[in-house]
């Protein structure tokens, strides 16, 4: 009703306010503009100009603009403060932080992947194991968190290498859930290659999620991730078909990681996953920490390929959509949400304030606790940056009010970062205060210069143009929005 | 945004570092420091900015990253994200009032922003 009566009141020249809005030019005739919670109308350079300068005399161009609250109405009030109910919304994950509990079970691992992000440990080092004291001791500062929904993540090294600890952790999380009434969930991290019935039954009985690794095709996948029998493809595999068939097709998701032998091969990784039933596929760059960049498993790649390799990823799935095969390309409907609705997807790596701490927790198993995983990498090759304290010596207020989880959140948010604050992206986009570190050594970096700026960027625009082109994709956006 | 008076200019020599530069003027009545600083930044990974104040003129002298990097491309780049910048800045200083609205509507019903003590 609201949208009728605006459109039915034309506006003069210089008859509207400007409201909060920021501008990308996506190709030479084409800018889209983003109002503060990211919705956004693709208009022309000239129109842009016009708009701006008051001279615009398009009434349907104007009422597009005043539908998606980039303009108003003098004297109008109704459009600010649905901006603010819809910005308080995005925004409602922050008071109940929180819901991702990361438990490091162990460091062992009996796989030596080229491009790991851990640091591993032969499978005979026990002493790498997180002991009961310290398991406890991390579930106590867990259920602290204010946040109704808690996710406990079980991560190694290979963490079924201590499935007793695993399966203990789990069964003392439901004993002391009753006294808080949390919604409880556990996903296992694992590469499946030592699944057997006793873990089935025990995943089917607690209801546990299983997340692995799949980096497409037999030959490339085995190239990238090397264990005894040189048979890594042919363990996952078989895992993911045990898990389908006992628990369900949806209880399990596979993640891959882009090497250079990656490139060119985006349509094979997907067929792989689609062969396998999988529904949905997350196409990532490989992360500069931990042993990725120490060996040979470095990423060899510039951020230009890896776009090159996402886009022809991206067009392989759509394709399957198109012919009926439901696939989801997840960080493309983590984005979708982002573009397309007012509700956050709590994505991490795409949150501003950052999603260190805030959004998720890393215990260690020898008890130090993280800001984020690659925090704990960071600290596996001697950089303690991010390292917030350890479960046996401090509370949940010195974790969440430390200056090393502090610091790094108001030293990154996009509403101020040079670039960012201007950047008709920001919305959909997040602060990596643990990859500019990395990287550059400061929270912040330059973002002119930064890889994750260049790739996101190259990412936000690439399904812009998609969804201003091409119907079939805006409809298949809307539809993983939901 | 073609109010903008880019002048391209010639070449200019580095009194730090001898490097070759290429020189554009920019009016201060049409453009501000901050637009052109704004700019610098952005095209970092192309280029460097030297900026000095000149009389009426700010004189920038653009420092390629690339040896094989064309003049007058990179004329093209930094004209083209300074008029970029001089429009964000004015939408930006034209809007400030409206977004600190809607950021304080949105936090004054969160509970997280505490209501100031009128004492």
């Amino acid at each position: 009703m609201i949208k009728l009566e605006q459109a039915a009141t034309a506006l003069p020249a210089h008859g509207w306010q400007l409201l909060p809005l920021r501008f990308h030019r996506l190709d030479a005739d084409s800018v889209v503009l983003t109002n503060l919670v990211g919705e956004h109308v693709f208009v022309t350079p000239g129109e842009l100009t016009a708009v701006a300068d008051g001279t615009c005399t398009d009434q349907e161009l104007l009422a597009r603009l005043r539908a998606a609250h980039l303009i108003q109405a003098p004297g109008e009030t109704l459009p600010t403060e649905l901006l603010a109910i819809k910005l308080r919304t995005r925004m409602r994950r922050l008071p109940d932080s929180t819901g991702l509990h990361i438990f490091v079970v162990t460091l062992r691992c009996e796989h030596t992947c080229r491009y790991c992000q851990v640091s591993r440990q032969p499978t005979a080092k026990s002493e790498f194991d997180m002991t009961e004291q310290t398991a406890r001791r991390a579930l106590e500062l867990a259920f602290r968190s204010p946040s109704p929904h808690l996710k406990i993540e079980f991560q190694g090294g290979e963490p079924l290498l201590n499935f007793p600890l695993l399966r203990w952790i789990t069964t003392e999380a439901r004993r002391m859930n009753a006294e808080h009434g949390k919604d409880l969930a556990f996903v296992i991290a694992t590469n499946l290659a030592l699944l057997d019935e006793e873990i089935l039954d025990f995943c089917a009985e607690e209801r546990i999620d299983i997340s692995t690794s799949l980096d497409g095709p037999q030959d490339l996948h085995n190239g990238n991730r090397r264990r005894p029998g040189r048979d890594s493809w042919q363990q996952a595999v078989a895992g993911i078909r045990r898990v389908q068939e006992r628990l369900g097709a949806d209880r399990v998701s596979a993640l891959m990681t882009t090497t250079e032998a990656s490139l060119g091969r985006a349509a094979e990784i997907i067929d792989a996953y689609a062969g396998l039933g999988l529904r949905g596929v997350f196409l990532r760059p490989i992360s500069p920490y931990g042993f990725a960049l120490r060996r040979r498993g470095g990423a060899g790649y510039d951020v230009s390929r890896w776009l090159e390799f996402y886009e022809a990823g991206l067009e392989r799935v759509v394709d399957l959509n198109r012919q009926g095969v439901p696939m989801v390309e997840i960080y493309a409907s983590i984005i979708a949400r982002k573009m397309l609705t007012n509700t956050d997807p709590g994505y991490v790596d795409l949150a501003s304030p950052a999603g260190i701490g805030i959004g998720a927790l890393v215990y260690n198993y020898d008890g130090d606790i993280y800001a984020s995983d690659e925090g704990r990498m960071l600290a596996e090759m001697g950089d303690r940056t991010f390292r917030l304290g350890n479960v046996h010596d401090s509370s949940y207020a010195d974790v969440m009010l430390s200056d090393a989880l502090l610091d790094p959140l108001t030293g990154s948010l996009t509403l101020s970062v040079p670039m960012c604050s201007t950047c008709a992206f920001e919305p959909y986009c997040g602060a990596d205060p643990v990859f500019h570190h990395a990287t550059t050594g400061d929270f912040t970096g330059h973002k002119a210069l930064s890889a994750f700026c260049q790739r996101n960027m190259g990412v936000f625009a690439l399904l812009l143009r998609k969804i201003r082109d091409d119907r079939y994709f805006r409809d298949l956006m809307w539809r993983w929005a939901q | 945004m073609s109010r903008v008076a880019g002048i391209p200019g010639g070449v200019a020599e580095s009194a730090d570092t001898g490097t070759v530069g290429i020189t554009l003027v920019f009016d201060q009545a049409t453009v501000d420091l901050d637009a052109l600083q704004r700019g610098a930044y952005a095209v970092a990974a192309e280029m460097t900015v030297d900026i000095r104040a000149r009389g009426a003129d700010y004189v920038c002298t653009l420092f390629p990253r690339g040896r094989d990097a064309d003049g007058e491309d990179l004329r093209h780049r930094f004209r083209a994200e300074v008029n970029d910048q001089v429009l964000r800045v004015r939408i930006a200083k034209e809007t400030e009032p409206l977004r600190n609205l809607v950021f304080a509507l949105a936090f004054s019903q969160t509970g997280l922003a505490e209501a100031e003590d009128p004492a």
